[in-house]
């Protein structure tokens, strides 16, 4: 029986250390270039360790199980006639409760910290319209723009609106996320905290053009974001 | 112990196996496909009047509305005609006109030939095989509507067909996989095996059975149909969603009402399924005593029976929009456009259990009698179906964490989300329990079960991820939750479906299927689905939304991998499609219990006698005994020994 469990332990080991490399070896996120997506990258890889942890012991148990007792096909034994064991049902049901509600507890504090809107936040509007994106921003005069400029290292805070059907605001390296919405106003606040150019996509299903709905976001220092500003004016 | 199954009684059952007989004027004004058809006609002409009368009486410009001719006559009324057509209401307009009812001749019950297949037949292991070749049927089309925009979807750009198209065939991909494949799936897979496991002779309703079948066509044609309508196939996605969806073509009515007669189908069956488990149960078979894929299929049911009637409003209310201008979700006539999603989704997240409960009843089946073990913690695998029921109920608005409701609702719904992994985690625990010390048979049905334990693990893992609000907000609408709901309904129902049918192909045929063409299957399958679905992740992360044409360039090669790997995926179907139909005409004929299961199904002949059991069992213990030295789960001989034998064995 030792010997099992030490052969089990291994399958285990063996799939872990597989999944782990998966995990690690891709780059499965684009880059952040947020405060925000910092945090979410965080859950993500709270998530992930765990997920590799309950898919190890699954595995190593199916593969162990199949390893060991299969049986040809001619065999007409029966298995032990075992009905369950309450410690170990106790434990399953538990341990994952608590695995559960601690990434409960961890994603509702990060939710609350990306939901905080400072004071001095820009107030951007993001209107989605058949296919194009548009920004305004009402505190620096009254102009439209095709494209999305953020001066780095201070907090946007996006209102969404929507024309026509509903949209969805997405740049993926600032990893937030928003639907404009027709009739109502939602907003999203985001912090680049990194310079670079993005993309912005459209995420919900919007029509014909949906694929296409794509915009520029580029993250620039708050000198260059004033020069662009009176650009803009102009 | 095998009961004998003597000939029917032909005195007790005069017309047992006569066919309807009579002249060319019965065959077309007598009950059949012939009568369905020229009554459907007359259906849409009836329709059609009823409209332009009106509209004429009212003096409403144009006379002419396509959309609400085609509502009223082709959607209602032709397929009300076909119902009638094919004798599906012929019991009941006779009971209620006050004509005298024929008697019950039992001529509609069991199959003979091929044709008795293609007739309203009320024995509910026909009905049941009606049920898998319609459900397999549209499971093709539906897969070739796959491959076709992943053809498209290897490279960047637009090559094969313009972007109404695209839409439309994601959106009837995805409508015809769950409405027409793996919901009414299931229902096949139950409507077969659920009254046989109970030890009843039928369905509690044999001819609203028959109706629920014939309903599905309908809907299925529907769906299928919407691409000849002007404007193209409904291309608002499978979800629907409002506004887009008001100003979509007339294909979106398609939907609207497809959704209707599918939604029908599914309640009634559901109805069925509460009143024959409730009702029906062998004397002895105490609901502690009843297999799991019969509490999978009372729980579903409970879930279909309260959730779809939420899904028939919410397109009720986008049709009534777009033909009768009401307002329900048009902002500027005071309309909620989350209102449609609120009501959408408290149906389409139950929707999910309804997809995945009766595949886990399914899984019990295999795994145990396959590792010859009971079942690890029957009565906590039979609680957590209540628990995943009565949770289900609360996480409708998962999907709409990015959809700009609430803010407070978020949290809420995030840990009831999160809750509903307890219980699915003790189902999988429970079943790799059961592995554990077995003598584990590795048939292909095992083979599937196994392969579902492990990708549908990987399917609920990725939703934990969505379950935590801050994640999904990064990962939602993006590829991520193609491969999350892929590895949900492919590796995890269509896996269990795939089991279902090797498992109870033998009971269901009486011939056995190609055991190294199953496993060929299984492997091709396997792999190729891991191979299409995981690479989703990984775009879906890095940035590429769902539900599009073109992409960016970065995600070419990557989606022509995926792309490859889904026609291996396709191609892997054809094994199946060959080893089902060959099997089915010649393969060698499968003895009463080839798996030496305790249910009570396999205690009757190789295909079931007629009424399944010539004398009623006499359940005395649970399902899955194995091992358990003298264990009976039932006793299938006359009554009055039966009874004797259960009191001998209770003592």
């Amino acid at each position: 029986m030792r010997k099992g469990i030490v052969q089990l332990v291994a399958i285990g080991v063996v799939i872990g250390v597989a999944v782990a490399l998966v995990a690690v070896l891709f780059q499965w996120l684009p880059e952040s270039a947020s405060e925000e997506f910092d945090r979410i990258q965080d859950i993500y890889w709270f998530a992930t360790w765990m997920s590799v942890v309950i898919f190890a012991i699954v595995g190593a148990v199916v593969v162990y199980s199949v390893w060991k007792w299969r049986v040809p096909p001619d065999d007409d034994a029966e298995g032990p006639p075992i009905h369950g064991h309450t410690g170990l049902e106790i434990a399953w049901t538990a341990v994952p409760a608590i695995l559960v509600i601690a990434l409960g507890i961890v994603s509702a504090v990060v939710m609350s910290k990306n939901g905080e809107t400072k004071d001095d936040a820009l107030q951007v509007r993001a209107i989605g319209q058949q296919f194009a994106w548009k920004f305004e921003y009402p505190e620096h005069g009254d102009f439209e723009s095709g494209e999305l400029v953020l001066p780095v290292n201070q907090q946007a805070h996006f209102t969404m609106e929507a024309v026509d059907v509903i949209h969805s605001f997405w740049v993926p390296n600032l990893g937030q996320k928003m639907d404009a919405v027709p009739g109502i106003e939602t907003t999203i606040n985001v912090t680049p905290d990194r310079t670079g150019d993005f993309a912005v996509v459209c995420t919900e299903l919007c029509g014909l053009g949906h694929a296409t709905m794509r915009a520029r976001a580029r993250v620039v220092t708050q000198a260059e974001f004033d020069e662009w500003i009176e650009e803009q004016r102009t | 112990m095998t009961a004998t199954h003597p000939e029917p009684d032909v005195q007790q059952y005069p017309a047992h196996f006569e066919p309807p007989h009579g002249s060319t004027w019965k065959s077309f004004f007598g009950p059949g496909l012939v009568r369905g058809a020229w009554m459907a006609v007359a259906g849409f002409v009836i329709g059609m009047l009823l409209v332009l009368a009106l509209r004429w009486w009212w003096g409403w410009e144009p006379l002419w509305n396509t959309e609400v001719v085609l509502v009223v006559g082709a959607m209602v009324l032709a397929p009300i005609g076909f119902l009638a057509g094919i004798g599906s209401f012929d019991y009941w307009l006779h009971y209620i006109s006050g004509r005298p009812t024929q008697p019950e001749d039992h001529s509609g019950h069991g199959a003979r030939t091929w044709k008795d297949y293609f007739r309203v037949n009320t024995d509910h292991k026909v009905i049941g095989i009606q049920y898998l070749v319609t459900t397999f049927t549209f499971f093709t089309i539906g897969g070739l509507m796959a491959m076709f925009f992943r053809a498209e979807l290897a490279q960047p750009g637009l090559q094969f067909v313009d972007s109404q198209t695209f839409n439309g065939l994601v959106s009837v991909h995805a409508t015809l996989m769950i409405f027409l494949f793996i919901i009414p799936a299931f229902a096949g897979l139950a409507n077969f095996a659920v009254p046989l496991m109970l030890g009843a002779p039928d369905m509690a309703f044999p001819r609203l059975n028959a109706l629920s079948f014939w309903l599905l066509p309908i809907a299925g044609l529907m769906f299928v149909a919407s691409f000849l309508a002007p404007g193209g196939a409904f291309g608002a996605g499978w979800t629907g969603y409002a506004p887009l969806a008001e100003g979509q073509p007339l294909g979106q009515t398609f939907f609207n009402m497809g959704v209707q007669w599918a939604g029908a189908s599914s309640i009634m069956t559901a109805l069925n399924f509460l009143v024959t488990i409730i009702t029906m149960r062998a004397p002895g078979m105490t609901f502690w005593r009843m297999p799991l894929l019969v509490w999978a299929n009372f729980t579903t049911s409970l879930l279909v029976v309260l959730a779809t009637p939420f899904i028939a409003g919410s397109q009720f209310f986008v049709m009534f929009d777009r033909i009768m201008h009401t307002s329900f979700f048009v902002p500027e006539g005071g309309g909620y456009v989350l209102g449609y999603q609120h009501i959408f989704w408290f149906y389409s997240h139950p929707a999910v259990y309804i997809m995945m409960l009766p595949g886990f009843g399914i899984v019990s089946e295999v795994i145990s009698s396959m590792s010859r073990k009971p079942i690890f913690g029957y009565r906590l695998m039979a609680l957590s179906l209540l628990g995943i029921l009565v949770l289900g109920f609360s996480v409708w608005a998962h999907h709409m964490f990015v959809a700009g409701m609430a803010d407070w609702l978020r949290v809420p719904m995030m840990i009831t989300t999160l809750l509903i992994a307890i219980p699915t985690g003790i189902k999988v625990f429970s079943w790799i329990a059961t592995l554990w010390r077995g003598r584990i048979h590795l048939t292909t049905p095992m083979l599937f079960a196994l392969g579902f334990v492990t990708m549908f693990v990987i399917g609920g893992l990725s939703g934990i991820y969505l379950g935590s609000v801050p994640i999904d907000i990064a990962a939602s609408d993006t590829y991520f939750i193609v491969a999350h709901i892929h590895y949900v309904l492919f590796g995890g129902s269509v896996f269990t479906i795939y089991a279902g049918v090797y498992y109870w192909f033998p009971k269901m045929t009486g011939r056995m299927y190609s055991e190294t063409l199953g496993k060929w299957h299984f492997w091709l399958t396997f792999l190729s689905f891991n191979a299409t679905f995981f690479p989703m992740h990984y775009v879906g992360l890095r940035g590429m939304p769902r539900r599009v044409f073109d992409y960016d360039e970065a995600f070419g090669n990557m989606n022509l991998f995926i792309s490859i790997a889904s026609f291996v995926l396709g191609a892997s179907f054809v094994l199946f499609v060959y080893n089902m139909i060959t099997s089915w005409q010649r393969g060698p004929v499968a003895e009463a219990n080839p798996w030496r299961a305790r249910t009570l199904e396999w205690q009757v002949s190789s295909p079931p006698p007629i009424f399944n059991f010539d004398e009623i069992p006499q359940v005395v213990g649970g399902p899955y005994e194995y091992g358990v030295p003298g264990a009976r789960h039932a006793i299938l001989t006359p009554t009055k020994e039966a009874q004797k034998e259960a009191e001998e064995v209770h003592a």
